[in-house]
């Protein structure tokens, strides 16, 4: 099977793309500035980051085309590149896998990463560090990739890493504001909680997969190969006490958690809108945080070995969904709305992957990967074409200006809200909440009902309040008859300020080495930065253009339920294609599916109608920028309920407070014991002496003293030793 | 080891080369500075030149000493002088050489009294270079305070503010716990020529009765024995540093002029986890394992404790300093989980942070010599202004930070990997607490070092910053060399675990194995096999061709992993797990 050899053409190509934009982007821009303006080099450049990604797209189409031509059953070996961390007791190599799940998740990145990519490139036409964006973005689809297809848990963990990096750049993208570099950190932290799970999660597997190496018949060192971890991992779960089974998946969970926001984890997701758009739809929506849920995937076996982790996992997901529902009607920027709910949407995978329907799990993130992104891209058309403005209280009737931008969100709204048969998110949810209100009582059970029934019927309530929030996030936005941003008074002339331009000169002393600029030079590359336009009444927004409106039709075509109903055949064909060999589960032992079928078509269209009628009673009395007048559970829940209060400022504050106490410890009693020692020393030598000594007077003559009772109790057992 | 004298060699040169540099230095008068410069730049690269023919003749399949050199020298007391390198020591005398030459092409940027610093410069490196290398207990100990000296002078001198106070707590500090180690070692040669009848200081032969049972077995030396492992274990504490000996760093550091916190964090305290591998558990198999709990408990507080006083400082060099503290706590719990992964990675990880953190020095250091303050109220925005500092800072942070596909990960993975399997087993009281709580350190380490970025690169320009300029082009060379290896030793570890992994799996045996089938560096008939076994094979002659044979016997298994006991009968399967089962297996195999 040498042909899957192409598999890595899939890294190569984002690689080399990192590499050109980190290396040769800005001189490429530059170089062609003089030629053929600035604006046409900037598409040049990005172009260059496109095609990369695309390429990696038709590869990897080929190779899944390959893959689904093999015969049932039939397993492509582990591809190795070389071997990257090899021990006679552990060996790591640089490996991929090539199976459907990976190769599923390799389209979703590189197909819906290509399309991002290119609206990116209308996106950041203005942005002064075009090529640092792309760098960052195509090094993530790399990462991405990596993440994906490695076939050992230590190279998922260098994507899970990889991909994490690039979300911390990304968010501080615009790092002249802290506040964005400080979401950037908060990202990258709250990931490396989950990490510390994922880390000794896997030295669990290792461990327990090297002890049995001769009962598996393992004879090189590959502890953590996917291929060797996988195949009989419940036969050997079953010989160890549960315990083993429920930490080594609870572990997992938590690095599964943080990187897919769940709860408590969740809180850096929406913080993580600081980045740009693209990026939240790419990495903070389709792609990223949907790892958590790959990896409960992969690693099904090893959770399906502990009953109890996956009824945590079922629970914590409900928790998640329910909690970023009920947040997201607190919500006024538009982005943020979409934030939590994706927090909301990924809790809805892991009830999936919770109540053992794995396959429900990544069907959704399938699904949410195209609406989500769609509705992200558009939010962001929307906040290009309102002078960057994302409060949607400053929107309204945007339908009149914007309607490519409002028919596509359009559909992706009645996805996400799950109408049925039409839209794919009607599909996604019914293969979740099925098993999930039928799920049997597993080790975790909560009264009558297991976690995983209680997780389905919590979903049912996230359906209806995920339809009812996007309703008004889309009423706000596209149907007020109102233009609210004509409520802004222009501001009073954007007089050029240039006293804040007018650099000091700071005099460093003499600059023998060249380190300054001298007046000239700095003159040279002054720029008089571009004047922002700020939203107010004499504002005209205009459709974006096709560079950015293109990916948004392809999304939503892709946004429909033939995706869900004919092409995958109502979730069986995709069943199999991700669990060849398995069985599924079958429907309808509590509740029938006809009864699931009423359910959800009543959670959703009664969402969008109660999303209507809470519009219908007006704004702006309990939507109003005044926040006193809102009702304090809204209020409440624009304020996450006081869980990011209470994690995010709560840790800071003990830890500062930590930090300094152990700080004083260290200088004033550590160290101020050994100050104490030296002091003392020279003040005896002081009155021995009598003469001004320093410390080295002091501590030698410490050391002298040590050293001759040491030596002098070293002599005395020597002799006792030597006279017995 | 055979006792024919060989005379000079390879490793003498090694050690020449500096000294003869000093020499040279010494002679050029001091107004021509860039010609003292330029000798020291030369000599830097010719040591470099013959560490890299070291280790182009260096034979990876064996845990022997190679190139050993042994010219007797005091006859009466029993010392000699006596080198050799092994994989242990090979990629330290690397690291040394090539840190060197960073440091002494950045000290371009001195112009105080020039010829006292470089003559300085190079002793100190023939000093460091003798501790990898000695196999005679006195000659380490002479190099190992020799190489205090010059590092003192060099704080003294170029240093900050407070260099007086730094200068001589650092010296008085090392050199106090050291003393300990001389007598320790006066005495370990006393009770070897007990049991014996030779009076010597030959790390190799003490080893060797140490190996066969021997020198415990004498009442008088178990006796002594716990004494004796501090006398040598403070020491090494002391430099590593350990909590809570570790109060001298933070001042030495921040005093010391860049390319002594450079060769500071980046040589110097790997002398301490390097005498922990060469001397401590070798010498001390008993003592070591009784005492793993004590010093893994003092690792962990220091990776956790060093941190969050990290986080705390208000200084750039003085929050790398303590990172410091924090980063050598992974290395000792490496070490001391006494596991095959655990001590490759706590070996690999002195590597590692003696790349990343004097870096960190290094590039503090570029940025100090234009702005003269390490404050982070004075810093801020950088990124716009120097983005080619920036970017190859970042890359530095991340290996720092223990980031996958850069160096630092695959150190503290190992590391922590290895006390996890010393946990799980309970192997020498090891508890969960260490991998659990060491895990938490990798997060700690994101906040202290994301943290400082923030306060140098991001937000708005510092005007304090206006008109900066970025890295010279020589710069970017210098620092470039740097990021080369993070990434090298990240991607390709290979590379440098492959040629130290029969020594270092050599040591974990000579600790753990029971008396009389411990590896020994005498018997040359003793091998490392490549599953990890210890083995015996046909007797070779020392400096010989040490290509892997055939091995004839076993001696001692490898003990490469540690069984987890499991149950005998399966679990029944949970009655209502219906909905589980359904899900099936993964792809069929």
């Amino acid at each position: 099977m040498g042909s899957f050899q192409q598999i890595w053409w899939v890294l190569f190509f984002p690689v080399a793309g990192f590499l050109f934009q980190a290396f040769a982007g800005k001189s490429l821009i530059d170089g062609l500035t003089e030629k053929v303006g600035l604006q046409k080099a900037r598409l040049a450049c990005g172009f260059m980051a496109v095609a990369p990604i695309a390429l990696a797209f038709l590869v990897g189409l080929s190779v899944t085309l390959e893959l689904a031509s093999l015969p049932a059953g039939s397993q492509v070996p582990p591809q190795t590149l070389f071997s990257w961390i090899h021990l006679q007791s552990l060996s790591v190599p640089f490996e991929f896998r090539v199976d459907a799940l990976s190769m599923t998740m390799v389209l979703i990145i590189t197909g819906i990463g290509s399309l991002i990519h290119l609206y990116a490139v209308g996106y950041m036409a203005e942005e002064k560090d075009f090529s640092r964006f792309f760098t960052y973005l195509n090094l993530f689809i790399a990462a991405m990739l990596i993440l994906v297809l490695g076939n050992n848990l230590v190279l998922t963990f260098v994507g899970w890493e990889g991909v994490g990096l690039c979300s911390y750049l990304l968010i501080g993208f615009w790092f002249k504001d802290v506040a964005n570099s400080k979401a950037a950190n908060k990202a990258f932290i709250v990931n490396r909680i989950g990490d510390w799970g994922f880390t000794l999660g896997m030295f669990g597997v290792a461990v327990l997969i090297a002890a049995n190496r001769d009962a598996l018949g393992i004879n090189d060192a590959r502890w953590l190969s996917y291929d060797v971890i996988l195949p009989r991992a419940r036969d050997l779960l079953a010989y160890y006490p549960a315990w083993i089974p429920a930490s080594i998946a609870l572990m997992l969970f938590i690095g599964a958690a943080g990187k897919s926001a769940q709860f408590p984890l969740y809180i850096w997701l929406p913080d993580a809108m600081a980045g740009p758009t693209p990026v939240s739809a790419l990495i903070h929506a389709a792609t990223m945080v949907t790892s958590g849920v790959y990896l409960l995937n992969r690693m099904s076996e090893w959770f399906l070995a502990s009953p109890f982790a996956m009824g945590v996992v079922a629970l914590v997901g409900a928790l998640t969904a329910l909690l970023g529902a009920t947040i997201a009607f607190g919500q006024t920027d538009i982005k943020k709305v979409l934030a939590y709910s994706t927090v909301s949407q990924l809790g809805y995978m892991f009830i999936g992957c919770g109540v053992g329907a794995f396959y429900a799990g990544m069907f959704h993130v399938l699904t949410h990967a195209f609406f989500k992104a769609l509705l992200f891209l558009g939010s962001g058309a929307v906040i290009h074409a309102m002078a960057h403005n994302q409060d949607m209280r400053n929107y309204g009737n945007l339908r009149k200006y914007l309607p490519i931008t409002f028919v596509t969100m359009a559909i992706g709204w009645l996805a996400i809200a799950g109408i049925p048969y039409l839209f794919s998110g009607f599909w996604s949810k019914e293969a979740i909440l099925g098993p999930a209100v039928n799920a049997g009582h597993g080790a975790l059970m909560l009264g009558p009902l297991s976690a995983g029934q209680v997780a389905g019927w919590v979903g049912f309530l996230v359906a209806l309040l995920t339809a009812t929030y996007m309703t008004r996030m889309m009423m706000l936005t596209f149907f007020n008859p109102e233009e609210r941003w004509k409520l802004i008074p222009a501001a009073a002339g954007h007089a050029h300020d240039h006293a804040a331009h007018g650099h000091e000169h700071h005099h460093h002393g003499e600059d023998k080495h060249g380190f300054f600029m001298t007046d000239a030079e700095a003159a040279a590359v002054e720029v008089h930065e571009e004047h922002h336009h700020e939203l107010d009444e004499s504002h005209k927004p205009h459709e974006v253009s096709p560079l950015m409106w293109l990916p948004l039709v392809i999304l939503a075509v892709f946004s429909f339920g033939w995706i869900g109903g004919a092409w995958l055949d109502k979730n069986e064909a995709f069943f199999k294609w991700l669990y060849p060999g398995a069985e599924m589960a079958a429907h309808g032992e509590a509740v029938s599916h006809m009864t699931l079928l009423i359910l959800s078509t009543a959670t959703s269209v009664g969402g969008v109608l109660l999303g209507l009628w809470l519009w219908g009673r007006k704004m702006p009395t309990w939507e109003g920028f005044d926040l006193a007048k809102w009702n304090p559970v809204q209020k409440a829940a624009g304020k996450q309920w006081g869980i990011d209060w209470f994690l995010t400022d709560g840790s800071i504050k003990t830890g500062g407070v930590l930090g300094s106490f152990l700080w004083a410890i260290d200088r004033w009693v550590i160290d101020g014991f050994v100050n104490i020692v030296g002091y003392l020393a020279r003040w005896t030598g002081g009155l021995v002496r009598k003469s001004q000594t320093g410390y080295v007077r002091g501590y030698a003559l410490m050391m002298q003293l040590g050293a001759a009772l040491f030596v002098g109790y070293l002599i005395y057992t020597i002799v006792i030793g030597v006279g017995r | 080891m055979n006792m024919t004298p060989t005379g000079f060699g390879l490793l003498s040169l090694l050690m020449l080369v500096p000294v003869l540099g000093a020499l040279v230095i010494a002679f050029i008068p001091e107004q021509f500075p860039k010609a003292i410069k330029g000798a020291a730049m030369v000599f830097s690269a010719v040591t470099l030149l013959v560490s890299l023919v070291v280790l182009g003749g260096f034979q990876v399949g064996t845990y022997h000493m190679q190139m050993v050199e042994f010219v007797p020298w005091l006859n009466q007391l029993g010392i000699h002088y006596r080198v050799g390198i092994d994989g242990v020591s090979l990629w330290l005398v690397v690291l040394t050489t090539f840190l060197n030459l960073i440091a002494v092409w950045f000290s371009f940027y001195i112009d105080k009294r020039v010829k006292v610093y470089f003559v300085m410069t190079m002793v100190l490196l023939a000093a460091m270079l003798g501790v990898f290398l000695s196999l005679d207990l006195i000659l380490f100990y002479t190099f190992f305070e020799a190489s205090l000296i010059p590092m003192a002078v060099m704080i003294w001198i170029w240093g900050g503010e407070k260099r007086n106070y730094a200068a001589i707590k650092f010296f008085v500090y090392t050199f106090a716990a050291s003393i300990f180690m001389l007598i320790g070692m006066i005495v370990m040669a006393k009770l070897n020529a007990d049991v014996s009848g030779t009076w010597t200081f030959d790390l190799t032969a003490i080893q060797g009765n140490v190996a066969s049972g021997q020198f415990w077995a004498n009442p008088e030396a178990a006796r002594m024995a716990p004494m004796l492992f501090w006398a040598f274990a403070l020491a090494f504490m002391v430099k590593c540093p350990m909590f809570p000996f570790h109060t001298w760093l933070p001042d030495a550091h921040t005093e010391a002029p860049t390319a002594g916190s450079v060769i500071l964090a980046g040589v110097m305290l790997k002398m301490g986890t390097y005498g922990f591998l060469r001397i401590l558990l070798p010498l001390f198999p008993e003592q070591v394992q009784a005492n793993v709990p004590v010093i893994m408990a003092l690792g962990v507080i220091g990776i956790i404790y060093g941190a969050i006083v990290a986080a705390m400082q208000p200084d750039l060099k003085r929050l790398v300093a303590y990172s410091s503290v924090a980063h050598m706590g992974f290395v000792v719990i490496g070490i001391f989980s006494l596991t095959h992964d655990g001590m490759m990675g706590g070996s690999y990880q002195q590597l590692n942070h003696g790349i990343s953190t004097g870096a960190l020095f290094l590039l503090i250091g570029l940025l100090y010599e234009r702005i003269h303050t390490r404050l982070f109220s004075d810093m801020g925005g950088l990124k716009a202004q120097m983005p080619i500092y920036s970017a190859i800072f970042l890359v530095i942070m991340l290996s720092s930070v223990g980031f996958p596909t850069l160096n630092g990960f695959v150190g503290e993975f190992l590391a922590l990997f290895g006390s996890f399997q010393a946990a799980q087993a309970g192997f020498n009281g090891t508890g969960w607490y260490v991998p659990v709580v060491s895990g938490i350190g990798v997060i700690l380490a994101a906040v202290y070092l994301l943290w400082m970025f923030q306060k140098v690169f991001y937000g708005e320009l510092n005007p304090k910053l206006a008109r900066l300029k970025d890295l010279k082009p020589w710069e970017i060379a210098m620092s470039g060399c740097l990021v080369v290896m993070a990434i090298w030793g990240g991607l390709f570890p290979n590379t440098f675990l492959g040629p130290m992994e029969k020594a270092v799996n050599a040591t974990r045996q000579m600790a753990i194995n029971p008396p009389g089938s411990r590896p020994t560096w005498t018997d040359t008939s003793l091998e490392i096999a490549d599953n990890g076994d210890l083995v015996r094979v046909l007797p070779r002659a020392v400096n010989g061709d040490m290509h892997y044979q055939e091995p004839l016997a076993v001696v001692a298994p490898g003990n490469l992993h540690f069984d987890v006991p499991a149950l005998t009968e399966p679990r029944v399967e949970q009655q209502h797990a219906s909905a589980l089962k359904t899900q099936g297996t993964e792809v069929a195999n």
